[in-house]
């Protein structure tokens, strides 16, 4: 077979194996990942090598695929009941407004979008200007995390506290929620010094020692509370048009391609902080354009902080994928870069064309099932991944990140204050006092 | 200003200091932090601490079921009138109307100078995201107030009150008879104030050192200075003035435009300072390539490339009511 095809073909295959990932609420494509990688290791120790020009546009195509069609199941499998949808996002209004395909469609566009960005704006750009970034930025990582979780902490909105008579009441009525806030993120922040200094988890899987924690933080408050509060997702409607224009996709290309370029390029922001960030400084109020931008910087944090491990020059890891990577390969040249951005192109192409049948599926069985049986389908789906990859200890450490997960959809506060367990030590380590603060804790 | 811009412009403005980015290279973030912290405080004082405890003489609580937009007319009339007689400062809150977790019935208030009257106009249904509901489009009937004292504006004309807290005004009677309307009047009270800024940076001082004096000073005074470029304007000097020193009307808090040049601007000079301030790099540029590369040339491409899609569509953005999230800066829900 042709250098060329193989590329297309293993790009191919490894979309489409995305598409059944994707549909896996729960499971993070680093998992997957991370197996493969333990895969490749185990037969290279038996003497099967396989050339980069395999697994290299396999893994590309699993995390642009992954990255576009992950949508789906937040936007149809996470459906608020009425306590809790202050805090979801616009894909998941979309829903319960019976729109939930064109959410899911126009976040998809946006994941098209930023496959064209990152192919044709970010992919000739970056190998001039991000060094130089780079060189600049290289001390000063630390310290940009310092701020930015500053700014999570100081921005969020008060939710209660709306009426009554001045006074304290009415002042603790407020507090709540950002107390609530505040309370994730510290105790999130605990759980991730907890696994980073002394994980339970087995130095065999070290590659998933994060993925139990995230699945309770993340996926699993949900499921609980769609199947507690029996919600019922109305009629969906297939929309013949989508509603949206250049200037729409120009937008939400402009704050998604910020967001995400900016978590991709920063150790440890993540694709949500960057979409925050963006929407926050690109002053986005039309939901279309939110909804849309999220693909953007969702696409562009995956897929760009991947590509920037190709990037020649460049030198830096950035994400999940790209660390894994580094234990098969280093990337040196043009040549791996240029492979690396058709691969993009190409997975990006066919997870697209993908989008309209698994939304179109995904309608059918939410309308064939009742939403509180496939909540709880999801939710036994989820913990048996969690058992399966990391045992009875991955899953005593999801039910503590679920305690954790719930308070922010109990307390109406930000979901986001969940990725302290990520944020907080990870700063600390940065600025040199998390050795402190671990034995502070009788971690270390 | 949104809060993202105010937050990014005081950590723009440590960066100014040399031993802010000293600090950083040896790991101490401290005085970035104090300086985005700082540059967001005075906002963050008045909406999440001292709106809780601003007291009022009037509210007006909608009735859910029955919608009266007149009663609210008579009611802003009305304390416009008691202002005007009394000679006193008369607060009146509008409270928002919740229909559901999700469920918020809009509201908008115009007051209108010219013809002395105000009118209110009940809206659609929308979610917490402020989207209208399909199918729950706005009421026809409008409610109409004739003022008693004629009324000058120092803010936008029209306000909308639909999610979470709804706004306040104010009315006092000026030395020439007239009824001046104060949009959120706790807000850039004292504590858009040079004077309360140096108290915090003179604390600043005792903590840590005049190093974090002048960068708490300095992000304080930014957020100061940019709400000043637009309509509601500051108590500058609190406690030695009581009034709002008026905007220079250049643009409005939620503006998208503004806001995105003041991120952009800071990030610019935030890394020039540090690029300058660093050690010897490999890479050398000038402030004037850094501006070309980094602010004309994507800035002026990406501008072009909406002007041309718009022009194509014919479409343009519209402009909205002004309500409590644009002053807070950033979306509520989020």
């Amino acid at each position: 077979m042709s250098l060329v095809l193989t590329v297309v073909v293993s790009v191919l295959i490894g979309t489409l194996i995305s598409t059944v990932l994707s549909c896996l609420p729960g499971l993070h494509v680093y998992n997957v990942i991370g197996l493969l990688v333990l895969l490749v290791l185990t037969l290279g120790s038996h003497g099967v090598t396989l050339p980069p020009e395999v697994y290299l546009p396999f893994i590309a195509g699993m995390i642009v695929g992954w990255s576009m069609l992950n949508t789906i199941p937040s936007v149809f499998l996470g459906a608020p009941d009425e306590s809790a949808i202050f805090t979801v996002l616009p894909g998941q209004k979309y829903l319960m407004f019976g729109r939930g395909f064109e959410g899911a469609m126009i976040t998809g566009v946006g994941g098209l979008a930023g496959v064209f960005f990152l192919v044709l704006v970010v992919g000739p750009l970056a190998p001039h200007y991000l060094p130089v970034v780079q060189q600049v930025m290289r001390p000063h990582m630390h310290w940009v995390l310092w701020v930015i979780i500053t700014y999570i902490l100081m921005s969020e909105w008060p939710k209660g506290g709306n009426w009554g008579p001045a006074g304290w009441s009415k002042f603790f009525d407020a507090w709540r929620s950002l107390l609530a806030g505040l309370a994730t993120f510290l105790l999130a922040g605990l759980l991730g010094f907890i696994l980073l200094y002394r994980s339970p988890v087995s130095t065999d899987m070290a590659f998933q020692n994060i993925m139990p924690a995230f699945v309770g933080l993340f996926a699993v408050p949900w499921c609980l509370v769609n199947m507690i509060s029996g919600v019922s997702v109305p009629e969906q409607h297939v929309a013949a048009s989508l509603d949206i224009d250049g200037d729409v996709i120009l937008r939400s290309v402009g704050a998604g391609g910020l967001g995400g370029g900016f978590a991709a390029f920063f150790p440890v922001i993540t694709g949500g902080v960057g979409g925050l960030l963006a929407g926050h400084a690109t002053a986005q109020r039309d939901e279309r354009v939110f909804l849309m931008s999220q693909g953007v910087s969702k696409l562009v944090y995956y897929t760009g902080a991947f590509m920037l491990a190709f990037v020649p020059g460049l030198g830096i890891t950035r994400g999940g994928g790209a660390w894994l990577i580094r234990t098969l390969y280093t990337p040196r040249t043009y040549y791996d870069y240029f492979m690396i951005l058709g691969a993009v192109a190409i997975g990006g192409a066919a997870a697209y064309l993908m989008m309209e049948p698994l939304t179109r599926g995904i309608i059918w069985l939410i309308r064939r099932f009742n939403y509180r049986y496939v909540s709880a389908a999801a939710l036994v789906i989820i913990m048996a991944l969690v058992y399966a990859i990391t045992g009875w200890v991955g899953i005593f450490i999801a039910a503590v990140g679920t305690g954790i997960g719930l308070i922010p959809v109990l307390f109406a506060s930000r979901r986001l204050n969940c990725l302290g367990i990520l944020l907080l030590p990870i700063a600390c380590n940065m600025s040199g006092v998390g050795h402190h603060v671990a034995a502070f804790l009788h971690l270390v | 200003m949104k809060g993202i811009s105010h937050f990014i412009s005081g950590v723009a403005a440590a960066s100014f200091c040399p031993w802010a980015v000293q600090a950083a290279q040896e790991g101490n973030p401290l005085y970035f932090i104090l300086g985005g912290a700082f540059g967001l405080l005075p906002d963050t004082l008045d909406f999440k601490f001292y709106r809780f405890f601003y007291r009022h003489e009037m509210y007006v609580d909608p009735d859910p079921e029955n919608p009266d937009p007149q009663a609210i007319a008579d009611a802003l009339a009305d304390a416009v009138r008691r202002a005007g007689e009394e000679g006193r400062r008369v607060r009146i809150k509008l409270n928002t109307i919740r229909l559901g977790a999700d469920f918020w019935r809009q509201y908008v208030v115009k007051f209108d100078p010219d013809a002395g009257e105000v009118l209110v106009r009940f809206g659609p249904v929308v979610n917490t995201g402020q989207v209208p509901v399909p199918g729950t489009g706005g009421d026809e009937r409008v409610g109409r107030a004739k003022l008693a004292f004629p009324v000058v504006q120092t803010y936008d004309a029209t306000t909308s009150v639909d999610i979470f807290d709804g706004p306040t005004f104010a009315f006092t009677r000026d030395e020439s008879g007239r009824v001046v309307i104060h949009f959120l009047p706790w807000h850039r009270e004292w504590s858009h104030s040079f004077v309360i800024g140096a108290l915090f940076a003179l604390a600043g001082w005792a903590l840590w050192s005049w190093k974090a004096a002048v960068v708490i000073m300095a992000g304080y005074s930014i957020h100061v200075l940019e709400d000043q470029l637009g309509f509601m304007g500051s108590n500058l000097f609190f406690p030695f003035s009581r009034r709002r020193f008026p905007g220079i009307h250049l643009m409005r808090s939620g503006d998208a435009l503004p806001n995105f040049t003041t991120v952009w601007t800071s990030c610019l000079l935030i890394f020039w300072n540090l690029y300058r301030q660093g050690p010897p790099s490999i890479y050398n540029f000038s402030f004037l390539q850094l501006l070309v590369y980094g602010a004309v040339l994507p800035l002026g491409l990406f501008a072009a490339a909406i002007y041309f899609v718009r022009r194509l569509s014919g479409g343009g953005e519209e402009s909205e009511e002004i309500d409590l999230s644009d002053e807070w800066g950033d979306p509520k829900m989020s």
